[in-house]
Parts: structure tokens; C-alpha cells; sequence
């Protein structure tokens, strides 16, 4: 917005310059049209009042973000649905960029919309969601038993009620080069984050001497979600956001010794390539590993397809197994995936539980699993001989998804990533030590709470 | 000639003869007139400011009940890192961009102050940057700054200024200068416009003066065109900061608040906070930026007061 | 070299400079709405060039192109002329009628506009709210006419001030009230500068973002700028194609207008703004 004075002053310099003479009949002209002037007024009034769109109230509004291909699996899926039942849905896409897409479905529930009425969140925000009380409880009227039930008992269950279901789940996974391995005279991939270190530095030394882009172990280390993710991985069953008397303190020895070895693995051993907190993300990071410059790259499970891929460097020669753990702890993978819910506002409860049922019943999540290579949420599939014949790595990811972690199910998980990455990538970047970012971002959610209130 | 006027004819219509004076009816037809006015005003521009403020005083967030907690987000805000980055993001970039603009500007109001052939025309090209909107030009800017065939690393490569190509959207710095010039793009036109005002004002006479007095062309610019150019320059760069203090649509595009909240002017970080449904910390962020705003404008408006009788 | 010479170098050297500076991003945004790839500035792509991105995002409706372009229209002339009238209105009584603390008035009008539209919105978002309104075109125009008030205000009170008293009195004589002495001679009488107020404000409300950022949810009430800053297109990886075509049949109206009216803009302005 510009200042009137100084809108003056720029007029003005126009005027100066522009030495066109005014139009007399224009003034004659205006001064004439007054009843065709009232008629369009009271035309363009009406307009106004009328004119804004909306969609055909008995319709399920369905919000979903992500790639073209997800978004023709979704309209398949819906094709069959309105087809099946009767019920017409309209799809909206929102932005494919997580924050984006959290917010586009935020202030539409904020606002006490009735659209959208179904939508897709990620596992981080359905704790916010569902203490928001945006979400309408799904109980009684579905069906839980098929799906991961420690994914259900933990994510979906807020408060005694279920809120809602995963429609497909992801989780940390390790993917290493089977050949390099073999190679190397390595029989299995690392169980322990120390193994990893030793055989990655041991490969990288070999892989060095014709490839200087070689590393032994790409990872995402950037400043956003997927830091704090990893993070989680390397601290194990016993660190990351362990509540010790029902305070969450990331500042424990465990974590220390996690964060330690992230610094480690970039400075000190060199088997990381720098790059790592400051672009690498899950695409970079895949990228990185199939044009086959790393041994190890950690990873959601979406890259298994690409990797096997036409054109993929590593193709046939990819593994993929569980995180390594710490030593003392258990590996356990960050859970990751979306769920779907109904808003609490909606106009056609009953038409959008239907859908729900439809999009989580067998044979829409198969068809998940076929057609788009993700993995369903309902546990059953993955006994299925049609779903392992074509991705038989489901076996694997079945025991990581049974005892994957998901992040705190607080409402304010994304207020506390925020913190929590910063502090960890400040670390990796070998700006503090990991101690002492640890202990900031303790300090930084103890006054998050403080000013919340929470404490 | 006042443009305001307090008196109005003098001559009273004789047919009527009211209870209220000609003058006190003349009054409240201007209220009448203003009422419409001040109530859009009031409606939504002032009571939103309040309402804002009164929001910064509470805790609200979506999973919580709302409730009044004084001036304890003030005191988390002031003590919060992430707010203090903003705070000196947005000062550096008001400190680099209003300059640049400054100058470029007077280049470009120097150009057009000339005669030449199409001078009209390019005086119409030079608004064009004016007419697109902020978000747009975040845009084509965005494409300008891609990092594998951008415009701006194609440059790059073709000067061979710098050996590879630079990841201007992906670092601090990189964002922070692809931000600045974006909206020096945007809002140079105007600066220009108005520095061009103030060059037309100028006494020819003068010029004329000092080429007798054998002055050369930067003798000129420096000891006859700076010093009458002062008071619009103030004046222009007075604008400029309270317009930069609070930038948003370009940041918005070009970064969404930069590589790891690196490029979160105050505005930004405001809504970061909006859009995450904590309006109450967000609330007190805006609350601090519209005093920031309304401060320096009140210098402004001292200053450009006293700069006119001055003149 | 003599300084005649100099200064035409340098203001050679300036064109030049200025129209590159201007015109250039928006000829790339050009180029890359026509061009097959947008990495054709690589030195081993050929550039081709191919209508495909502006007939695909204009018979898109998964796009909601032209719904955005109907919105901003609306929107921006509603505004547009709400504002303007309502200004007139205020500046009328301003140079005309007696009123109390007039200078104290304008000053206050003024300093509303210098608040930034971050510490409205979000009370706005609530009251739109609540009231039902978001995704309606009021949620948007009513904000708009409030924020453009204060240079409406400014601009129209130094043209007013410019049309004679006379004209006002031959009114009165004829026993005309005053809103039909504003309505019938005044504002015909200032009609170009009524028409470039209210282009001015059409386009600060054409470009204007954070409130309908915030104040819209759904794409079919988008407006141009919030729809192209969202813009994500049909295939792949950003298609910056589609997302500069998007931008240059959504922008280009504006810029014709700016270019076009410009002329218009002063032709008022010459009797309105100068105080000779």
C-alpha cells in the first residue's frame, strides 16, 4: 500500500509531464448515463450478493494434497464410489507442500466450516486436530480390528474415542546396496548404528578411489520434519521424546550419544557429505543413492519403487532392512503416513462415513498397494499372496510398521518439531555442541509450555 | 488557496425558516457525508487493531479454551530467538532494500527527466513492475532464481562471474538477496515517479547558472540536484521503510519464510504463527510490528511536515 | 570524450539499463509461458515454442483459472467504486462543509493506512468468520474498500478542492440539496479524477494478498494473486509452463490497464493534483 501524500506526488509528476488537454465530452457524456448507470448498479448489487460460488451441499467434499499420479488414484477411487453408493464426491486439492497443506485444512476447520467434510492429514497434526475436537468420532461405526493396532491405539484414539484410521503408512527404513556389501565381504546389513559406521567407512575407502562423490551414508539432515524423524532413529527405543516423570526432556544421555554420532557421521568420520544439513531432504537423498554414490541411505519406504525403477543405477541391487539401533536400545522406525477423518463440521456425516469405510475397506487398499506401491494401513493386506508377489518387501515392513513410533501425539508436536529442528541442525552444522543444543531447545519447550500454560 | 474551507456561502435560502441554524444544518450534512466513511473505518480497520491486540493479551489456541493472560506472550516473544531473528531480518532488510531502491530509482527518474525520442513510452514501461501484483513477481522471480535453469544463474554462468551456480532460494544470504531485489523490483517505479517529481521542480535556471559558470555534468548532479533533490528523497525514503517494514507477499512466495525460518520478516513470522491456528502469539508479533509501523511513521509525518515549511 | 557526449552515454547506457531492468522478468515470463521446457536457457535445449500452456490452463477447470480472473474482477470494481463513492461523499463535506478539526481528520485517515494489514487479519479472519462470510465476495470487498479509504480520501479532496465554489453556489441557487449538487455537478465535473481514483484503487485491490490469503479457503473464491502464488498446475514437478501462463493471462489485463489509462490517469490529474 502506498501513502496518499506520495500518491499525490506521483500523480502529479504524470500531470506534469503529460500535456494532454482534458475531454469536455466526457464529462457530458457521464453526466448523461444516469438511469443505464442505476440499472447496472442495482444489476451488479444483485451480483454481488448472489455471486459467490458454492458446491452442491449434498456432495462429500473430499481434501487431499500430493503428486498428479496420487491424485488420479484418488479419482479412480472415487469414480467407483459415486458409482457404488450413489453419493457424489468432489475432490479438492490442496498444496503438496506439508505446511501448506496442514494449513489449507486449519483455518477452514478454524473457521467452522462445512467443507471440506473428508480430508487426509499426516500423522504429525492428528494430535492437534483431534484436541482441536475437529474431528468426529468415528466409533461404534467402523470396523478397527484389520488395521495396526498400535498405530490405531496410539495416533487415532484421542481421548477413549476413535477420531481416525490410517489410510497408508510409512516408516524410516534402511536402504544399502546389496553388492557393495558382498564386496566387502559383509554378510548382512548393519543391526547397530556402530556396524553401520565401521562397514560404511571400510566401503568408502574402497569406493573412493574411482568415485570421489562416494559416501558411505546419505541421510536427511536438513532444518524440517524429516530431521527430527531421523533424530528419533538414532536415539532409539530409548531416546528421542521419552517422558521421564511426564515431562519430555531431550537433554538424556541417550539422545546426547544419538546426536553425537549425527555430528560424527559428518565431521569426524566423514561418511556424510556435508551437504547434509543444509539441502538434504528425502528426494535429495534418494537421488543421491541411486545414482549410486552411497552405501546407505535412510529413507521412506516410497523410494523402494524408484529405486527398482528403469533408468535407477541401483536397480536389482538395493536392500532394504530396519534401522540400525543403538546400542543398549531396540531399533525402532519414526512412523509417518496419513489418515483420514471427518470433520466435526460437516454437513453430510453420514455420507462422508461412508466414503471413510470405502477408501479403508480391503479391496480400496489393496488397490492402494497395487497401483500407487504404498503401504495400506490395514494389516491384513500384508498376508496377501497377489500384494507380496509384487512388493515383497512388505514382509519386512510389516514388523517395522508393528513396532514403529509415532512423534508425541500433542497438539503442539509441530511447535515443538520447529524447535527441535533448529536446535538439531545448528548441531550438525557444528555450530554448538550437541549438549548444549539439546539442553536449548529442553529450555525452549519448557517456555513453549510455560506460555501455554501446559506446565 | 486552502483546500479546506470552513466557511461556505453566505447567502441564506430564504423559504425555510428551521429551528437549527443554516450552519448547524450544513454541519450535519457533512457529518452525514463523513459518517459512511469513518464507519467503514471504524469497523474494520480500527476494530480489527484493537481486536488484534486484545488477542495478543490471550492465549488462543485451537486445543485449548481461550483465556486472558495478559502480557505473558510479550514477555515469551521478547525472550524468543525465533522472534529476534525476525526483528533483525526485517531491520537488514529494510536497510539494504530502501537504499537500492533510493538509487536505482534516481538513476531511472535521471533517465526520464531528459527529452528523447519515446520518452513517453518508456515512461509507460517503467510502471509495468508497478501494475503486476507482489505475488506474481514472487513468482516469476522464484523461476528466476532456479537453481538449475534460472535466469539468474544463467547470467551468472554467461559472465562467468562465479565459477558454479548458486543456490539462491536454499541459504540465508542467497534468499535474502533474491528477496531484496524482487521487491526493488516491485516497488522502484514508484520511488522513481516520485524523485522524478521532484526533479521537474527543480529551477532550470540554475542548470543554465552553473554550465556558465563552467561546472561539468557530476559538478552539477552533486552541488545543484542532491541538495534540492533532499527534502522528496527523505520523503520517498521515509515511505519506502514503513512500506518494507511490513513486507509479506514476496516473502510468502519466493521463500514461505526462508531456509529454515531464515527469511521470516516480522509479517512472516506473524503469520507463521496465524496460519499454525496459535493466533494469540501471533497476535502479539503483529501487535509489535504495528507499533514499530505506527512509530516510525510518526516521524514520517513530523518530518514531512517540517520538511514543507521548510521548503 | 566532451560532455555532450557523456551525457548521452550515460543516458544511452541508462535507457537501456531501465528497460532491461523492467521488461526483463516480465519477458521471461513470457518466454517461459510459450516455451515447451522452462530450462531453455540450458545451453543444450533448444527453445520451442508452443501455445499447449495457456490453452491447458485456461480450459483446466480443476485450475479454477477463470474463476480466480471473475473473483479479482468483481471484487477489485466493487471495491473500486464503493470506495471511490464513499470517499467522494467525505471529500465533498471536507472541502465544502463546515466541519470540526478537519486537518486533525485527514491526519488520523492517514495514519490508518500506514497499519499493517498483518495486525487486521487476523480479527478479520475471526469476524468473517463468525459472521459466515469467508469464500464470500463481501468478506473480501469490505475489507478492501476500508483499506483504499485513505488514499481515496487524499486524492479526492485535492480535486474537489480544485472544482469552483461557484459551481456549488449556482446549485444552491437552483435548490438543489447537497448530495444532488455532489452527485450532478461535482463529481461529472471531476470525473476524470473520479475515474483515476477509482482505477487506482481497482488495482491496489486487484494486487492485494495477505487478506485474501486468509480470508478465502476455498479455490473457486480465490483471487489472481493468492491463486497464482498457490498455483500447482496439472503434471509433474513445478510447472513453471503453466504457472507463468497462468501469471501473464492473469496479469497482462492489469498491465494493459496501467499502460492504456495512464494517459486517462493524468488527463484528470492535470486539473486535480498540481497546485500551480
Amino acid at each position: 500500500m502506498t501513502l496518499p501524500v506520495a500518491q499525490k506526488l506521483f500523480l502529479s509528476a504524470w500531470s506534469t509531464l503529460l500535456s494532454d488537454s482534458g475531454s469536455p465530452s466526457t464529462r457530458v457524456w457521464v453526466r448523461d448515463q444516469v438511469w443505464p448507470t442505476r440499472v447496472v448498479g442495482i444489476l451488479f448489487v444483485l451480483f454481488l450478493v448472489v455471486g459467490c460460488t458454492r458446491t452442491d451441499s449434498r456432495s462429500v467434499v473430499f481434501a487431499v494434497g500430493g503428486a498428479p499420479v496420487e491424485l488420479i488414484f484418488w479419482q479412480n477411487l472415487i469414480g467407483d464410489f459415486e458409482s457404488e453408493s450413489g453419493i457424489s464426491v468432489e475432490m479438492v486439492r490442496r498444496p503438496t507442500d506439508s505446511s501448506q497443506q496442514r494449513q489449507s485444512l486449519l483455518i477452514p476447520l478454524k473457521a467452522g466450516l462445512s467443507d471440506p467434510d473428508v480430508f487426509l492429514m499426516d500423522v504429525a497434526w492428528v494430535g492437534l486436530f483431534a484436541a482441536a475436537g475437529w474431528l468426529e468420532p468415528l466409533g461404534g461405526k467402523v470396523e478397527v480390528s484389520p488395521f495396526f493396532p498400535n498405530v490405531v491405539n496410539e495416533v487415532d484414539t484421542v481421548g477413549g474415542q476413535l477420531v481416525a484410521l490410517p489410510v497408508y503408512m510409512d516408516g524410516g527404513l534402511l536402504f544399502y546396496r546389496k553388492d557393495l556389501l558382498r564386496e566387502a565381504g559383509i554378510a548382512r546389513p548393519p543391526g547397530t548404528w556402530e556396524d553401520l559406521v565401521s562397514s560404511a567407512v571400510k566401503v568408502q575407502r574402497r569406493q573412493r578411489i574411482d568415485n570421489p562423490n562416494f559416501f558411505g551414508f546419505v541421510w536427511t539432515g536438513s532444518q524440517y520434519e524429516g530431521l527430527v524423524t531421523v533424530f528419533m532413529e538414532f536415539a532409539g527405543s530409548t531416546g528421542g521424546f521419552v517422558r521421564t516423570s511426564g515431562k519430555i526432556r531431550l537433554a538424556s544421555p541417550g539422545n546426547i550419544q544419538a546426536l553425537t554420532l549425527m555430528c560424527d557421521l559428518i565431521w569426524r568420520e566423514k561418511i556424510s557429505p556435508p551437504s547434509t544439513y543444509t539441502t538434504m531432504k528425502e528426494e535429495e537423498v534418494r537421488r543421491y543413492f541411486q545414482a549410486g554414490d552411497a552405501l546407505y541411505e535412510r529413507n521412506w519406504p516410497y523410494a523402494w519403487a524408484l529405486h527398482q525403477a528403469e533408468g535407477s543405477m541401483v536397480k536389482g541391487s538395493t536392500g532394504v532392512a530396519p534401522v540400525p539401533a543403538p546400542r543398549g536400545s531396540r531399533s525402532v522406525s519414526t512412523l509417518g503416513g496419513f489418515h483420514i477423518g471427518v470433520s466435526r463440521y460437516s454437513d453430510v456425516k453420514a455420507e462422508a462415513l461412508a466414503f471413510v469405510k470405502f477408501v479403508t475397506r480391503y479391496e480400496s487398499q489393496k488397490r492402494l498397494v497395487l497401483n500407487l506401491g504404498w503401504n495400506p494401513g490395514r494389516q491384513d493386506l500384508y498376508e496377501d499372496p497377489a500384494v507380496l508377489a509384487v512388493a515383497p518387501h512388505l514382509r519386512t515392513l510389516r514388523e517395522v510398521f508393528q513396532k514403529a513410533r509415532p512423534r508425541p501425539v500433542v497438539p503442539y508436536y509441530t511447535q515443538i518439531s520447529e524447535i527441535v529442528q533448529r536446535h538439531l541442525n545448528r548441531a550438525l552444522a557444528n555450530e554448538v555442541s550437541p549438549e548444549a543444543a539439546l539442553a536449548d531447545a529442553d529450555r525452549e519447550i519448557a517456555g513453549l509450555l510455560a506460555r501455554y500454560e501446559l506446565n | 488557496m486552502p483546500i479546506l474551507s470552513d466557511r461556505t456561502s453566505s447567502v441564506a435560502p430564504r423559504d425555510r425558516t428551521p429551528r437549527l441554524s443554516y450552519r448547524d444544518r450544513e454541519t450535519l450534512t457533512a457529518c452525514a457525508f463523513v459518517l459512511p466513511l469513518l464507519l467503514f473505518l471504524a469497523v474494520l480497520v480500527l476494530l480489527p487493531v484493537v481486536g488484534t491486540f486484545w488477542d495478543s493479551l490471550e492465549r488462543d489456541v485451537p486445543y485449548l479454551p481461550v483465556r486472558f493472560v495478559g502480557l505473558a506472550n510479550y514477555g515469551a516473544i521478547l525472550r524468543d530467538p525465533g522472534f529476534w531473528d525476525s526483528v533483525r531480518f526485517t531491520f537488514l532488510f529494510v536497510a539494504v532494500s530502501v537504499p537500492l531502491e533510493l538509487l536505482l530509482g534516481l538513476m531511472i527518474a535521471l533517465v526520464l527527466n531528459e527529452s528523447f525520442p519515446g520518452r513517453a513510452l518508456l515512461r509507460a514501461v517503467v510502471l509495468v513492475p508497478w501494475a503486476v501484483p507482489a505475488a506474481v513477481s514472487g513468482r516469476i522471480f522464484e523461476l528466476i532464481y532456479n537453481y538449475s535453469f534460472g535466469l539468474a544463474n544463467y547470467l551468472l554462468q554467461v559472465s562467468h562471474l562465479s565459477g558454479r551456480p548458486i543456490n539462491w532460494l536454499g541459504t540465508k544470504v542467497g534468499a535474502f538477496a533474491a528477496i531484496v531485489v524482487a521487491d526493488a523490483w516491485k516497488t522502484t517505479p514508484f520511488v522513481a515517479l516520485l524523485l522524478l517529481a521532484g526533479l521537474t521542480g527543480i529551477n532550470q535556471d540554475l542548470y543554465a547558472q552553473a554550465r556558465v559558470d563552467r561546472a561539468g555534468i557530476f559538478q552539477r548532479f552533486v552541488y545543484i540536484t542532491v541538495p534540492l533533490l533532499k527534502p522528496v528523497l527523505l520523503v520517498a525514503l521515509l515511505f519506502r521503510t514503513i512500506d518494507a517494514l511490513r513486507i509479506f507477499d514476496v516473502i510468502f512466495v519466493l521463500t514461505g519464510g526462508g531456509p529454515g525460518g531464515g527469511t521470516s520478516a516480522l509479517s512472516m513470522f506473524a503469520y507463521t504463527y496465524f496460519s499454525s491456528g496459535d493466533f494469540g502469539y501471533g497476535a502479539t508479533a503483529s501487535v509489535l510490528l504495528f507499533l514499530w509501523a505506527v512509530g516510525f511513521s510518526f516521524v514520517t509525518v513530523r518530518l514531512a511536515r517540517f520538511r514543507e515549511e521548510t521548503l | 570524450m566532451n560532455e555532450r557526449e557523456l551525457k548521452k552515454v550515460l543516458l544511452v547506457a541508462g535507457v537501456l539499463l531501465t528497460v532491461m531492468i523492467t521488461l526483463g522478468p516480465v519477458c521471461y515470463m513470457l518466454i517461459t509461458a510459450l516455451s515447451e521446457t522452462p530450462d531453455f536457457l540450458r545451453p543444450t535445449k533448444p527453445l520451442t515454442l508452443t501455445l499447449d500452456h495457456l490453452l491447458s490452463v485456461i480450459t483446466a477447470d480443476t485450475l479454477h483459472l477463470l474463476a480466480y480472473t471473475r473473483n479479482s474482477l468483481l471484487i477489485s470494481a466493487a471495491a473500486a467504486i464503493i470506495s471511490v463513492f464513499l470517499a467522494s461523499l467525505a471529500a465533498y463535506a471536507l472541502t465544502r462543509l463546515p466541519l470540526p478539526r478537519k486537518g486533525f481528520f485527514l491526519g488520523g485517515v492517514l495514519a490508518l493506512s500506514m497499519f499493517p494489514a498483518i495486525s487486521l487479519v487476523s480479527y478479520l479472519f475471526k469476524l468473517m468468520a463468525r459472521l459466515g462470510w469467508i469464500n464470500t465476495y463481501p468478506a473480501l470487498i469490505l475489507p478492501y474498500v476500508a483499506w483504499t479509504l485513505p488514499v481515496s480520501l487524499w486524492i479526492l479532496v485535492s480535486y474537489f478542492a480544485q472544482v469552483p465554489r461557484d459551481l456549488d453556489h449556482a446549485g444552491r441557487i437552483d435548490g438543489a440539496s447537497r448530495l444532488q449538487i455532489l452527485v450532478k455537478i461535482i463529481l461529472p465535473v471531476a470525473a476524470p479524477g473520479v475515474f483515476s481514483t477509482a482505477l487506482l484503487v481497482f488495482i491496489l485491490a486487484f494486487n492485494e494478498f495477505l487478506f485474501a490469503l486468509m480470508l478465502t479457503t476455498d479455490q473457486a473464491s480465490r483471487t489472481i494473486p493468492v491463486g497464482i502464488a498457490l498455483f500447482e498446475g496439472l503434471h509433474g514437478q513445478i510447472p513453471w509452463g503453466e504457472i507463468m501462463a497462468a501469471a501473464t493471462i492473469t496479469t497482462l489485463p492489469v498491465i494493459v490497464l496501467t499502460l492504456v489509462f495512464q494517459r486517462r490517469l493524468v488527463q484528470g490529474l492535470t486539473r486535480g493534483a498540481v497546485k500551480q
